[in-house]
């Protein structure tokens, strides 16, 4: 009776809002980072076009969007200062966050303020990408109000809101919002908007914009296995990203990331998730898209792929099999053991310098 | 007949340059490996290329130049000229000339990372460091690294021939040339325009 009662639940809350992937945990995750949220793929689907950089206007508000870029695509400058691995952020917000299935900026600033039980509180953009900076980036996320996130906030937001306004055939600039409004994310009633904008779609569906986060893939068929991922990454990722797996830099610079080891995403970023790396290779790799791996595929080598030791989870307090119960079991390999070594027990540093 | 003549004209020149290098050598002015002697005619002593007739190999990869050659060897890169040049490769001679012109030196040109310029008034410049994804074609430098450098299977496109990059991608185009993982860079050229192939060709020939 309780059970088909939580069924119906279930089905009433598909039909109101699109269904979470049954992956993802039901219970509140103590981080900042909330999951991804993840939905199929709809066949013909139009997504936002933000408008060209080169619209981007001059003056003070104009010079943050563009910072905003810069610190996207080059996220390298921040080294040691807030990041810790060689990720810049591009490396899986593919075209500077404009591409739409690759967890576009614009989709993640209308989602923003997200209320969050665990805090009783409600979590920002700019407290979501401090999330980044803790996790993907294996840093120290810069403070609130900071120039960097003020900056990386104007740039989702202008990215997010001029593909708005030409959806809705408003012409002229996007509106300059102060610093204050501008890193709390437009997830909310008192976000300022054109009338004409405000009226055409409600706060909730703007914060599920088609192409938000990556399409979720059905399950496999068979249970994900690291070691038919192996040949996956063999035949199809090495090429660009290793036999080791470390990626490959020219001139110093990684624009073929490391997926593991000491200088990718740590233990709690998203995506170390086999889930939530799935999503992402499906549809976005191999780069470019040249071929399409099969469903299999895609799971076995996200299996492959987070079944090596990487830089520890910020939230451990130092037992790994603590950490793992609090926070993970979670279609990932924290603390399972993998070719004899538990994975967490050797785990990299948190934000080690560079040099 | 065209080709005919111009293949043999090319023998010739490969055979004084054959001979030449084998006097340099001779001589004790450059250590030469014998298996890189026929290659100096057309790709120069210091490999910094004889165009037409052959491209800069200074700034490529041992990697690259080495899986290049194997890659004419098997015929997925087909070149009248290249492909019985590379089969005379025998033993370790692979090996050594990919050893001997890696090492040459190439020109200087300043890397310019991606993400320090927002806006490109130049189309070219903009499909180089952003790509065009409305169409699916991702920046050239995301794999060919900052200013195009090349690394590891990547050739660097920076000071590269014009004339050489244009006839690589239309070889890519047209199939003759092969041999990248996953036909990953068949898929960028195909969505190239004859005008953008050659506006890309000659923007990283003239990067400085």
């Amino acid at each position: 009776m309780k059970y088909s009662a939580m069924l119906l639940l279930a089905a009433m809350g598909s039909l109101t809002v699109q269904a979470h992937a049954e992956t993802e945990p039901v219970q509140e995750r103590p981080d900042k980072q909330a999951p991804l949220p993840s939905f199929p793929k709809v066949a013909d689907q139009t997504y936002l076009v933000p408008r060209p950089l080169s619209a981007i206007p001059e003056g003070a508000f104009g010079d943050k969007v563009r910072l905003g870029y810069q610190l996207f695509v080059n996220t390298q400058q921040l080294r040691d200062k807030y990041v810790g691995n060689e990720l810049n952020c591009t490396n899986c917000h593919m075209d500077a966050g404009r591409k739409a299935n690759a967890s576009p900026l614009w989709g993640a600033y209308f989602a923003y303020p997200a209320y969050r039980k665990k805090d009783n509180k409600v979590s920002s953009f700019e407290e979501r990408i401090q999330g980044c900076f803790n996790y993907s980036m294996n840093g120290k996320a810069p403070a609130s109000g900071s120039s960097e996130l003020v900056a990386l906030s104007a740039y989702a937001y202008w990215l997010g809101m001029g593909g708005l306004m030409d959806e809705a055939n408003i012409s002229g600039p996007v509106p300059e919002l102060s610093d204050a409004e501008l890193v709390k994310g437009a997830k909310r009633e008192d976000f300022p908007l054109p009338e004409a904008l405000a009226k055409a779609m409600t706060v909730e569906q703007r914060a599920n914009l088609p192409g938000r986060g990556y399409p979720e893939i059905p399950k496999p068929e068979q249970a994900y296995s690291p070691e038919r991922g192996k040949a996956v990454y063999v035949a199809h990722c090495q090429t660009c990203h290793g036999v080791d797996g470390q990626g490959q830099a020219i001139a110093g610079v990684y624009t073929l990331p490391p997926l593991w080891g000491p200088q990718s995403y740590n233990w709690g970023a998203g995506m170390h998730r086999v889930n939530t790396a799935a999503f992402f290779i499906y549809e976005n790799m191999p780069f470019g898209k040249s071929m399409q791996l099969t469903n299999q595929q895609a799971w076995d080598v996200a299996a492959y792929i987070n079944s090596h030791e990487r830089p520890q989870d910020p939230r451990s307090k130092g037992d790994v099999k603590q950490a793992q119960e609090k926070f993970h079991n979670d279609s990932d390999y924290y603390g399972v053991e993998v070719d004899g070594k538990v994975l967490g027990t050797e785990a990299y540093p948190i934000f080690p310098k560079k040099s | 007949m065209n080709i005919k003549i111009k293949t043999l004209a090319t023998g010739l020149t490969l055979l004084s340059g054959y001979a030449m290098a084998s006097v340099a050598l001779a001589a004790g002015a450059t250590a030469i490996p014998q298996a890189a002697q026929l290659c100096v005619s057309c790709h120069g002593v210091e490999g910094q290329g004889v165009e037409p007739l052959g491209p800069r190999l200074a700034g490529l990869s041992k990697q690259y130049i080495s899986t290049q050659l194997q890659h004419f060897q098997a015929g997925v890169r087909q070149n009248a000229t290249m492909m019985p040049m590379a089969m005379t490769l025998q033993g370790d001679g692979i090996e050594q000339v990919s050893s001997y012109f890696s090492a040459k030196p190439a020109n200087e040109v300043k890397p310019v990372i991606r993400g320090e310029q927002v806006v490109f008034n130049d189309d070219t410049a903009r499909l180089a460091y952003q790509g065009d994804w409305s169409r699916g074609l991702p920046a050239c430098v995301t794999c060919h690294g900052p200013s195009g450098l090349g690394g590891g299977l990547f050739p660097r496109l920076a000071g590269q021939q014009a004339s050489y990059i244009k006839t690589q991608l239309l070889a890519w185009q047209s199939g003759t040339r092969k041999g990248d993982v996953d036909g990953m860079m068949a898929n960028v050229a195909n969505k190239l325009t004859a005008a953008e192939v050659d506006a890309l060709a000659n923007y990283f020939a003239n990067l400085k």
